[in-house]
């Protein structure tokens, strides 16, 4: 068993698990994107940023890739991370405005404002495609092109490929085509309706249509009917 | 071996190959063997010497004469000269910028002077294809001494004593790294040498590799020993085809000599070395990234841990260095720890080399012990920036590093403290800025290069990249906000954090170091829309305009001249002058100081085509115009009918205003009347200029003095709204010295006036103006024309450099006879009877600079003299002067210049309804200047009026249109001489004031005009308007 310390408590990790896997196991909930179960760790989102080691020698890294270690100290939810991280969704956002899970992370941690310039892409290279085509669809007709700004997805030169065998695998597993929350607010780039939540969707709908409610969160401001600007 | 008595080392390394270097290696054979002297003399090709500013450079041993920029043609005399006739040809010898003499021998010169080589210390010396010239050179040595005395532990503790950190730019210790991949049990292990040196502007590798390739072999084969690895991989850039033939070449050679392979001097050390090529990407620099595309994969970084020393190559235990740090390691084997941490600081030991280059004299490869400071750096061994221009900034690091600004110039070179002020040593690329570089052009630059380099997995560099380069666009481009510059930050401290590898988290340095550092230049593009180094091209668009205080299209007229529409030309001239035929021939042309055309040629003639233009305009008979419409009822008066006062007037004329200017001497024009001789400014055509004023409607009254003949508070009384002062700065400053009183002391500009007011002025045969500037000049020229005065002399206390008068006007006196004494200054004025009999001097020196830049003028004691005058002519400088103002007037004076203050941005003075402007208010300046303070002062006037505040829009500089340009023909595309302005014969000038400058005929005007870069039709506006969209 290795020992690591994370958020001040001190944890056991098996052998070959991941930062992420030791804190998920604890309960601590770590927000991912390019993670899959099924799939090889990528650490492309960003999302799952932890401080490891001690200021000012303390740095931002993967908790997805970076392996637990004896003696390892981690803080997951610092102000440095937490800053990264709105960061990482507003850049996101930026590209694929249309992304329900990337609009629910915005309102998960507080991000308020798209101020870039808008490229409706519908794609944040997270690699979920290429990896679930490759690994758990034996198809590897998808990969990564050119690289920097130019980086895209697509089949090789291009063209139709051979390979695919239109199993929707990547379809399915895309976080950017995943229909945004039908909001009141859903004509800008930035939806947030849930902050400021009355709550508005339930005055449309019969259950709350966000995030907030799956994932088993408390929901105070819906039953204060409290609104929350971060 | 066969002895000779003189070699010739040839620079071959990339740079001097590029200037024909082996052109003129083979010229010095075939002359060598021409002259028979082919067993006397070899002539060798060796790696780069590093003074790369100088190429080809030939070194001649064992003199140490150091030959630079030869050409093929050079090669005969050289070898006659030199070699036959042992005499040095010191025409083909460096001479250090800023004098005269040659310096010969290498050793001597500043840029190897204060080199410290460890690495190069075989530079220029050995030719890099022969291995026995490394070995001569104490090659191998080590070697053998590690393999035969030392065991692996041995060398690897030699190594940690020494403190050498590793030379590709993190400075980990090299030692730790070392012993992090010899600890680990598994087997096998690798050694990887990085030369994938993707920086842009450094080849501190790449020099390393082509002049001494034998170093990076034997410093691996000592890594390999001590870490017990039996295969090594030098992956080289493919871009770099002469360093992968030289460490073809070495490999070959040393396998030949069984210093490479198997069972190495015979002591059963295994180890050979392969190299493997990278292609075009920046990110291959960065080890796992190197890593994956040796083992034939994608170079895409990954996370670590692990480390390459635990889990490298194909997952075996690898150490990865630099070039520079495995070249560095064959010497302390060879000398020992001991020596080594004896260079450099307690932090940072050793040697690194630099690439210096950008605008530094002296461009080039430098060795220097770690602790050397910058300026030492820049300006010891650089030799100072080209042109004598303002050191600003050093990139360091590339684009992973960030700038140092001249305040940190004395900052030693040292891990710590470079990353502390926000650079870092990076691989050793060194990027010499000065006041023409724009430092937020230069984040731009950066980012465009990280955002294309980045491998594109983590969305904090691929998009931060790419989002921070679009945000620093956006503030070159004049459409940033200061939310921008905000965004800007959070976003690099972003990137910085969240990034997985050094490309990333370094991608933000070079904009938060220019953020740091030069902040305000970032607000200045934002909230000015100006770029103090006029580099963004979106904001300047053509500097003439952007710089004209007026805002004279000049590009534009002179495109339309050279398309021969004179009249299209003059509109646009007219359009923001109302003095054209005055600026054509007296303006100070701050826009010919910044034409491009001038950074490759000579500046286009932009004064002379405005006169010509306006010249044609007066001969067709256009300049008439009509009265323009009264529209408004508030009537507006101003006082002083200079450039302006005219100015103001005119702006608030064609505004529909009543106004009518008071002036106090008999004529108008102000200086431009009365001061300026008319050699230089007829007055028929300032009359020109003054009857189309007239014409337009605006009103000028003579001979009414503020002060004498009406007040301010009368003013307000017969109802006008609002008062412009623009009296201007005509008080002339008293020299201090005993006797000034004298009769036959004269100050120039009361001199000036009364001559060109028709008033007798008693002149003695013997002149003396005291002076350097403009009226100086003018005094003593036009006194010289008066048939009474037979000798005139300037004094002028520091040399022709720093005379502020214009060049031509000076050239121009000292053709008609003026005499000028420069470093000489008066002490006193001698007198007889109360008059002047002459002037007692003496000598200066030039000493420190002082606020204005200039060197301070220092007398030289025991050095006085006598000058004989007959009339002493005073033309020290004015300042501004209001004896009309008078407490109760409300308004307040600066105390020391004797100014009126007023608000910077409304221009009004303290009392309300009063503004003032011109020389009056910021002491003396130019006829253009004024001008421009008039035409503001009309703004902020009618806003005053209209009862709203006076805001100044800032604006990117645009034309109002865009003028299509003229084809050229090959030579008149290449044509980079200015034409030369026709004078008045010598002979002519001096018997009268005719006007010296005759104007351009039309065939030169014409040939000027296509001279022009119209740089104005580079923006985006002037090519989606002339359909050119790209």
């Amino acid at each position: 068993m290795i020992e690591l310390t994370m958020n001040g408590l001190v944890v056991k990790a098996e052998e070959g698990w991941s930062v992420l896997e030791t804190a998920k196991f604890y309960g601590l909930a770590i927000p991912t994107l390019c993670h899959h179960e099924g799939l090889t760790e990528f650490g492309g989102c960003r999302l799952c940023l932890v401080e490891i080691g001690e200021p000012p020698r303390s740095k931002l890294v993967t908790s997805c890739t970076y392996p637990a270690e004896e003696g390892l100290v981690v803080r997951t939810d610092s102000n440095r991370v937490w800053s990264a991280r709105r960061m990482m969704i507003e850049l996101m956002l930026s590209t694929a405005p249309g992304s329900k899970v990337l609009q629910d992370l915005a309102s998960r941690f507080g991000v308020t404002q798209v101020r870039f310039p808008v490229r409706n892409e519908e794609c944040v290279l997270c690699g979920l495609c290429v990896r679930m085509c490759a690994e758990q669809m034996d198809g590897r007709a998808i990969g990564f092109q050119q690289r920097g700004h130019k980086r895209k997805i697509s089949t090789p030169f291009d063209l139709r490929s051979a390979e695919c065998r239109l199993c929707g695998g990547c379809i399915h597993i895309c976080p950017a085509c995943q229909l945004r929350c039908q909001g009141p607010n859903a004509e800008t780039a930035l939806c947030n309706a849930c902050l400021s939540m009355e709550p508005t969707c339930l005055e449309h709908y019969d259950d709350l249509q966000c995030w907030m409610y799956d994932a088993g969160r408390c929901g105070t401001c819906v039953r204060e009917k409290k609104s929350q600007r971060v | 071996m066969k002895q000779y008595r003189a070699h010739l080392l040839v620079c071959a390394g990339t740079g001097c190959v590029s200037c024909n270097s082996f052109k003129v290696k083979e010229a010095l054979e075939k002359e060598i063997k021409k002259r028979r002297l082919q067993d006397e003399v070899q002539v060798i090709a060796t790696g780069c010497n590093g003074f790369c500013e100088r190429g080809p450079i030939v070194m001649v041993q064992p003199d140490g004469i150091f030959y630079q920029m030869l050409k093929v043609e050079d090669v005969p005399r050289l070898v006659e000269e030199h070699l036959l006739k042992g005499r040095p040809v010191k025409r083909l010898m460096y001479v250090p910028p800023a004098e005269d003499k040659p310096v010969p021998k290498m050793k001597d010169i500043e840029f190897f002077k204060h080199q410290r080589l460890v690495v190069l210390r075989n530079r220029g010396r050995i030719d890099p294809e022969k291995i026995d010239e490394y070995i001569a050179f104490d090659g191998y040595e080590a070697l053998g001494k590690a393999l035969t005395e030392m065991t692996p532990e041995s060398i690897l503790a030699e190594i940690t004593a020494s403190g050498l950190r590793g030379r590709g730019g993190a400075g980990f210790p090299t030692g730790k790294k070392w012993a992090a991949c010899a600890t680990q049990k598994r087997a096998p292990r690798y050694i990887i040498c990085n030369g994938d040196e993707g920086d842009p502007g450094a080849f501190m590798d790449r020099s390393v590799l082509e002049a001494d390739p034998h170093a990076v072999v034997e410093g691996m084969l000592l890594g390999a020993r001590a870490i017990g690895a039996a295969k090594g991989f030098i992956y080289i850039r493919h871009e770099y085809p002469l360093a992968i033939k030289r460490i073809e070449i070495a490999l070959g050679q040393a396998r030949d000599y069984g210093l490479l392979g198997k069972d190495i001097l015979g002591t059963g050390f295994d180890f050979d070395l392969e190299i493997v090529q990278g292609a075009g990407a920046f990110v291959s620099g960065e080890e796992t990234a190197l890593i994956a595309s040796v083992s034939g994969e994608i170079a895409m970084p990954r996370q670590r841990p692990p480390y390459p020393a635990r889990k490298g190559l194909w997952g075996q235990p690898t150490v990865i260095n630099n070039v520079e740090t495995w070249a560095t390691v064959p010497n302390i084997i060879r000398r020992g720890a001991a020596w080594f941490s004896e260079l450099g600081t307690d932090t940072s030991k050793g040697t690194k080399i630099f690439s210096l280059v950008g605008k530094i004299n002296n461009t080039g490869l430098v060795e220097v012990p770690m602790g050397i400071s910058l300026r030492e750096i820049v300006y010891g061994i650089g030799g100072g920036i080209p042109g004598n221009r303002a050191f600003k900034a050093v990139q360091i690091g590339g684009p992973s590093g960030g700038c140092i600004p001249a305040k940190l110039l004395d900052l030693p070179v040292d891990y710590e403290s470079l990353t502390a002020a926000g650079a870092m040593m990076g691989s050793g690329g060194m990027i010499v800025m000065d006041d023409k570089t724009c430092m937020v052009d230069l984040a731009k630059y950066f980012l465009n290069f990280l955002r294309d380099e980045s491998c594109g997995k983590c969305v904090s560099c691929r998009e931060g990249t790419q989002r921070m380069y679009e945000i620093v666009s956006k503030i070159t481009d004049g459409q940033g906000t200061l939310e921008d510059i905000k965004l800007l930050e959070e976003l690099a401290v972003a990137v910085k954090d969240a990034s997985m590898c050094g490309l990333g988290t370094t991608a933000a340095n070079p904009v938060l170091s220019t953020l740091r550092y030069f902040r305000p230049e970032y607000e200045k593009h934002v909230v000015e829309k100006q770029c103090p180094a006029m580099v963004c091209k979106e904001i300047v668009s053509a500097p003439c305009q952007y710089t004209c205080p007026i805002g004279q299209e000049a590009s534009s007229y002179i495109g339309l001249i050279a398309k021969k529409d004179y009249e299209g030309a003059f509109k646009v001239i007219r359009r923001d002058n109302p003095l054209p035929s005055v600026c054509g021939r007296v303006c100070s042309r701050p826009c010919e100081s910044v034409c491009r055309a001038g950074e490759i040629g000579e500046p286009i003639a932009i004064r002379g085509l405005k006169r010509f233009v306006l010249d044609w305009a007066r001969e067709k008979g256009l300049d008439r115009p009509a009265k323009l419409p009264l529209t408004k009822t508030d009537k507006v008066a101003i006082v002083g009918a200079g450039p302006s006062g005219l100015a103001a007037g005119y702006e608030l004329v064609k505004k529909g205003y009543p106004v009518r200017i008071f002036e106090s001497l008999p004529v108008a024009g102000g200086m431009l009347r009365v001061t300026i001789p008319d050699h230089r400014l007829p007055k028929e055509r300032l009359q020109d200029d003054l009857d189309y004023l007239v014409d337009c409607g605006l009103n000028i009254k003579t001979n009414m003095t503020l002060g004498k003949d009406f007040s301010l508070d009368d003013l307000f009384r017969q109802g006008y709204k609002a008062v412009y002062l623009a009296t201007g700065a005509h008080k002339p400053l008293e020299m201090g010295v005993p006797g000034e009183e004298a009769e036959g002391v004269l100050q120039a500009l009361e001199y000036l006036k009364e001559h060109h007011l028709g008033i007798p002025v008693e002149l003695g045969a013997r002149v003396v103006v005291i002076g350097g500037g403009n009226s100086a000049v003018d005094a003593a020229r036009v006194a010289f024309r008066d048939k009474r005065v037979k000798k005139a002399t300037i004094l002028y206390r520091r040399t022709r450099r720093e005379m502020p008068a214009y060049p031509e006007e000076v050239d121009q006196g000292i053709e008609e006879g003026v005499a000028i004494e420069y470093l000489t200054a008066p002490v006193r004025v001698r007198t007889q009877d109360g008059k002047v009999v002459g002037v007692e001097c003496i000598r200066m020196k030039l000493g420190e600079k002082d606020a204005s830049g200039r060197a301070r003028p220092v007398p030289i004691p025991g050095s006085e003299f006598q000058v004989p005058a007959d009339t002493l002519i005073l033309a020290i400088s004015e300042r501004a002067y209001t004896p009309y103002l008078k407490e109760s007037d409300g308004l307040t004076l600066s105390p020391e210049w004797g100014t009126i203050i007023v608000d910077q941005a409304s221009m009004a003075t303290t009392r309300p309804g009063v503004f003032a402007g011109g020389d009056v208010v910021s002491g003396p300046s130019s006829v253009v200047e004024a001008m421009a303070a008039g035409k503001s002062a009309a703004r902020a006037i009618e806003a005053y009026l209209e009862g709203r505040p006076f805001e100044r829009v800032a604006e990117v500089t645009r034309p109002s249109d865009y003028v299509e340009p003229v084809k050229l023909t090959e030579a008149e595309a290449l044509n980079t001489k200015r034409v030369k302005m026709p004078h008045l014969p010598r002979g002519q000038r001096k018997s009268g004031h005719a006007e010296i400058e005759l104007g351009f005929p039309k065939e030169l005007a014409l040939k000027e005009a296509k001279r022009c870069l119209r740089c104005e039709l580079e923006t985006r506006d002037a090519k989606k308007a002339l359909g050119r969209e790209q």
